[in-house]
């Protein structure tokens, strides 16, 4: 048993807890991207930066609270795509980013945005097959990580308990905050 | 001349003990109180309790990856991805890049490398193990049978409890022994009425966790510099208040107020020097980890507390003429009957009822539920049980990441705690068999040229058939309390290690022809050494085992010492 069939074990038994893009970024060894990517140039160019911060700002948008772009999330994106994921999962990225480009995401009015990325998010349902990957869920679960694990998004959405002191059951009020605490991440 | 006198005078200490987990702070803390000079050396680098635990106040904003896993830190620890999937704590599990190992078939090593092993990022639960557990190889002919009962820990059990401090509650029952017990956590509005539902219907105590977390501090355990839980649960980056228990924060802090404690770290025990005229070990060799040097030092008793795999690999890395395969190995039984507790299979299940109530903090612990088959009439055609861990709680935002839907409705929906879900997970006990085994590489070495561990164990038949009862028995009892949406699983990947209590593979017996290990944890055929973490366990249980290595280990220390005033080592 080598290395890449012990991780893949290792995956596999983690599959009821983390979701699929978590799993994939554990394959290392599919990736040619270099070790030192960390000091290489970015992958991504202008327009996708800003198709990734159109499309994360769209699941989180700006409202009483922050939104996506105010939390910073699509810089958090572009460290994670470049650290978290193997060169195959960057590609599925990369090609989703275009496709969503060529559709003229760019330019549509606001009402067009959100049918474009209703029907992407209808394919990534019906298209879901285990140990696949898509644009849609890749970009969704960085987002909504990105957010509520940003200090803007944490102090204006959630109740942040950083040492709580103490452990009890309690009653909520219909509409409270849920609680954050440091361990969620 | 005189200087070499001296050298070797300053390398030369009462009793040496090899690692500073779990069991080497107690036999640390033990020796030097009863009055003698140790040396405790560690393979790992040094953690300062408190200032080195880097990550534990930080905000999740902090982290670069948000507590995500790169892939590269992926590859190089992927045996504990398991347990470490986190940014904040995975440098306090061990590297397997750099420390590789061999499996013949699947096995997950998880360890941790650095001052207080893994009592750093164990889980914390802590059970006594009952009076069949003791007994049952003979009843059953199995293995070979323990050469100590019940009744001869008890009283080493309630020493070592009353240190470490253990939240839980006394129940009365024979198959979970109470503990010397600190306030219990407390359970959640699903988890009472899921405790009363299995109660009433299917006659099942279910317990609250027993976690060695302070609730109550108690006077010995401020002295030490120990404080109340804050209900973090951010344990596994290393705890600031000390509330949980670790060598960092309890045994070894307890030992160096004695004065009587050396630590070196960075200290590879290699293997054990032998005495050819007395059948005595002398000392120890070790090589820096750093450095490539290697040095000796020299003791009148020696404590292997490396782990069960780190402790056995040293035994039979010994050889001499003596002991061709191994330190205290005529039996044969040097890195057999490896065991551990099988675990990733149970059952799952949606609460529904419960919208208003909710919980303040983040409780490290959870629900227990003791074994119940093969217990009193219960009888099945497997042998031995199984117990479980888990509990309910709120599904919080990051179920974003995978429920559909997006825009303001959706992030405001994400700002609410989300539904009760429970989740059971079964601990189950594996049999002894001698052909579940470790051995060392004949040919491959890691970096410092020490042969590589193989590993060549597999779960039974049996362990396969008490899998079914775990899954089907989980559900029927979610089922009991009105749960909806009742799934099981069993994960077809699950393999030794996985369940993080490797132990077994230098039994204790009462006979040298078939056990390594007397009913002293003390070699045998070697008197002067004594192995007292998990390598001496003769049968696994199902509970989980920490607390009975910490009471073996400081009932041989005592041995240990008197045999030493007696002149009998
Ligand atoms: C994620 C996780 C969760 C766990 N949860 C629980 C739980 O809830 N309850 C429970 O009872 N148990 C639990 N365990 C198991 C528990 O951690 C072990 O049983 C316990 O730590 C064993 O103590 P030890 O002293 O034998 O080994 P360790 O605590 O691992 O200490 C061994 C030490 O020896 C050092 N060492 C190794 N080889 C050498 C050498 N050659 N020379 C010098 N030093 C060496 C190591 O660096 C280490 O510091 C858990 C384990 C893990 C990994
Ligand atoms: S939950 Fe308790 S033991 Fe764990 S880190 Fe927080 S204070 Fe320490």
């Amino acid at each position: 048993m080598n290395r890449r069939e012990a991780l893949s074990r290792v995956s596999l038994m983690l599959g009821g807890t983390l979701s699929a893009p978590t799993l994939l970024a554990f394959d290392r060894w599919s990736q040619t991207t270099p070790e030192n990517r960390k000091t290489g140039a970015s992958i991504l160019n202008e327009e996708q930066r800003e198709v990734i911060a159109r499309v994360a700002e769209l699941i989180i948008p700006k409202t009483d609270t922050p939104g996506a772009i105010d939390a910073g999330v699509p810089a958090f994106i572009e460290v994670m795509l470049r650290d978290g994921y193997t060169k195959s999962v960057q590609d599925v990225f990369l090609t989703g980013l275009g496709n969503l480009a060529g559709k003229g995401l760019l330019t549509a009015s606001p009402d067009q945005q959100t049918t474009l990325l209703k029907q992407l998010e209808a394919n990534a349902l019906a298209n879901a097959k285990a140990g696949t990957v898509s644009f849609w869920q890749l970009i969704k679960e960085l987002t909504v990580w990105g957010y509520f694990t940003s200090e803007a998004g944490i102090k204006s959405s959630l109740d942040y308990q950083p040492i709580p002191g103490k452990f009890e059951a309690i009653k909520i009020k219909p509409g409270q905050k849920d609680f954050m605490y440091g361990n969620q991440v | 001349m005189n200087l070499n006198i001296n050298a070797q005078k300053a390398q030369t200490f009462d009793a040496i003990v090899v690692g500073s987990g779990i069991t080497g702070g107690w036999a640390a803390k033990e020796l030097t109180e009863k009055g003698l000079n140790v040396l405790v050396l560690e393979r790992g680098y040094e953690i300062k309790h408190v200032e080195d635990y880097k990550t534990a106040m930080q905000d999740p904003w902090e982290f670069e990856h948000r507590g995500k896993i790169t892939a590269v830190s992926a590859e190089e620890h992927y045996a504990s991805m398991f347990f470490s999937a986190k940014e904040g704590s995975q440098f306090n599990f061990t590297n397997d890049k750099e420390h590789p190992y061999i499996q013949k078939r699947p096995f997950n090593w998880i360890r941790g490398y650095h001052t207080g092993g893994k009592s750093l990022i164990w889980g914390k639960h802590t059970y006594r193990w009952n009076r069949e557990d003791f007994m049952a190889n003979a009843k059953e002919g199995l293995g070979v049978d323990w050469p100590i009962r019940y009744e001869d820990l008890v009283p080493w059990y309630t020493y070592v409890e009353k240190f470490v401090g253990i939240s839980g509650q006394a129940e009365g029952l024979d198959v979970l022994p109470d503990s010397t017990f600190l306030p219990p956590m407390a359970m959640t509005a699903p988890e009472r009425h899921f405790k009363k539902s299995v109660a009433q219907k299917l006659n099942r105590p279910i317990v609250m966790g027993r976690v060695a977390h302070l609730t109550k501090p108690q006077p010995w355990h401020t002295a030490v510099g120990r404080a109340s839980c804050q209900f973090r649960n951010r344990c596994t980056r290393g705890c600031p208040f000390g509330a949980y228990f670790s060598s960092l924060a309890a045994t070894l802090p307890a030992a160096r107020s004695t004065n009587r404690l050396t630590i070196i770290h960075n200290a590879i025990v290699k293997e054990i020097i032998l005495d050819d005229h007395a059948q005595k070990a002398k000392g120890v060799r070790v090589i820096d980890q750093n450095t490539m040097e290697v040095r000796e030092f020299y003791a009148k008793v020696l404590f292997l507390n490396a782990g069960t795999i780190g402790s056995t690999s040293i035994l039979m890395n010994s050889k001499s003429a003596r002991f061709p395969n191994g330190l205290g190995n005529d039996s044969d039984q040097l890195g057999r009957n490896l065991m551990d507790h099988h675990l990733a299979v149970g059952a799952r299940a949606d609460i529904e009822g419960f919208e208003d109530d909710h919980y303040f903090g983040a409780r490290p612990g959870s629900l227990y539920i003791p074994r119940f088959r093969n217990w009193g009439n219960d009888k099945r055609d497997y042998l031995r049980g199984f117990g479980y861990q888990g509990g309910a709680s709120r599904a919080d935002w990051a179920r974003g990441g995978t429920e559909p839907g997006f825009g303001a409705d959706f992030k405001k929906k994400m700002t609410q705690p989300g539904p009760w879900k429970m989740s059971l997970t079964g601990f189950g006990e594996v049999l002894p068999d001698p052909n579940n085994r470790f051995y060392l590489s004949p040919d491959k070495t890691d970096k410092w040229g020490q042969p590589q561990v193989v590993f060549d164990a597999d779960f039974s038949a049996n362990d396969r058939a008490m899998r079914k009862d775990i899954m089907n028995d989980g559900a029927e009892m979610l089922e009991a309390a009105g749960f909806k949406n009742v799934t099981t699983y069993d994960n077809p990947a699950a393999h030794m290690g996985l369940g993080i209590h490797e132990m077994g593979t230098a039994r204790m017996g009462k006979d040298p022809k078939t056990s390594v290990l007397n009913k002293y944890n003390q070699v045998h055929t070697c008197k002067n050494v004594f192995v007292t973490d998990g390598s001496g366990m003769t049968s696994a249980s199902n509970v989980n085992p920490s607390l009975t290595y910490m009471a073996l280990t400081a009932r041989a220390a005592s041995y240990a010492v008197a045999q030493l005033k007696a002149k009998n080592l």
